[in-house]
């Protein structure tokens, strides 16, 4: 068997980094129009790296909210990380907490979705740490780079244009495309529905972590359930 | 760069950094099975549904609207998506279909 490493997730992550672009330029361009520096555009991507959460800490800061408000916000918006992070542990039993420490800072929607299909089909631990750090760190400098070059843009010139306000959900929605199909539907629909209703209901960002937490909670249960009764039905035969 | 700046990003990377690591650090030599194998496969696709559709069918007012660029926008880009298996081309197409179809409402 062929094994497959830090350059084979690289290569993968090709897919991510190009799609980031736009998104990350998108950012750059805003980060400008809310009153940062290039500098400070840069350092948020490098550190923060988490796009839903940035875009809307720029709101925030163009509306003078204080660091508590951005910091709290920041959390509810990212406290979903703890549900990909917790989802990504069966692919490195026995790597060490150094690496791990390391890939956690690459986990974002995007890179848990490539990553969650990818290593599926990959052997050993070992080679799955090396490819989901190719993934991410290919993501990564996509991300920070293109956020720089969106930034530099916006100090050249006055950019208007509507479409920046879509770019991160057209990222998301092209994602769905290649992870929903007729075995999850429900729990994608379920989610959205919850998602719906808890966003008109409560204010704030809580409603993504309750309806993820929900859905995939009663798709789980209903996978379990049949998963049990498929098993009864095979021991009475 | 400006103190206050500066302090915000830090914020923003000690709350996101340890949402990422701290599975990773509390959980590592778990093992899953049954409900909780199916509840962390569903995570993904529940995560995208709720980063979604809300943002489609909810307006800045709190209503369910229906006739609003976002919708019209997110309907066109996963059509797309689906003949056209390109990130890149996918994202364009969106933001310039949002950019038209506001325009014109």
């Amino acid at each position: 068997m062929d094994t497959k490493g830090f350059s084979y997730g690289l290569q993968k992550s090709i897919t991510i980094g190009i799609g980031y672009a736009p998104v990350a330029i998108t950012f750059g361009i805003l980060s400008l129009q809310s009153g940062l520096t290039i500098w400070e555009a840069g350092l948020m991507s490098l550190f923060v790296f988490a796009g839903a959460a940035q875009f809307i800490a720029l709101q925030l800061i163009a509306q003078g909210a204080t660091i508590w408000v951005i910091g709290l916000t920041t959390l509810i918006v990212n406290i979903r990380h703890v549900l990909m992070s917790f989802s990504m542990i069966r692919f490195f039993p026995g790597i060490s907490l150094g690496r791990l420490s390391l890939l956690a800072q690459g986990l974002t929607d995007e890179s848990f979705v490539l990553n969650s299909k990818l290593l599926e089909d990959i052997g050993t631990p070992e080679e799955r740490s090396r490819v989901a750090l190719g993934v991410n760190i290919g993501a990564f400098l996509s991300w920070v780079i293109f956020t720089f070059v969106g930034a530099w843009l916006g100090k050249q010139m006055a950019i208007t244009f509507s479409g920046f306000n879509f770019a991160l959900l057209a990222l998301f929605i092209v994602l769905t495309v290649g992870i929903v199909n007729r075995s999850n539907i429900f729990t994608y629909l379920f989610a959205g529905i919850i998602a719906v209703i808890l966003k008109i209901l409560i204010p704030g960002k809580v409603y993504l972590l309750l309806s993820v937490g929900i859905a995939a909670t009663a798709g789980a249960l209903i996978e379990y359930y049949r998963g049990s009764q498929e098993n009864l039905e095979i021991k009475h035969e | 760069m400006s103190k206050e700046i500066v302090l915000t990003i830090l914020f923003m990377t000690a709350v996101t950094y340890g949402a990422r690591v701290i599975p990773f650090i509390l959980l590592r030599n778990m093992s899953l099975g049954g409900f909780w194998k199916s509840f962390i496969s569903l995570v993904p696709v529940a995560l995208l549904a709720a980063l979604v559709i809300p943002e489609l069918l909810i307006s800045p007012e709190n209503k369910i609207g229906l006739l609003n660029p976002f919708l019209i926008a997110g309907i066109s880009t996963f059509i797309f998506a689906r003949k056209v298996p390109n990130l890149f081309y996918s994202v364009l197409f969106g933001m310039l279909v949002f950019w038209g179809v506001d325009k014109i409402i």
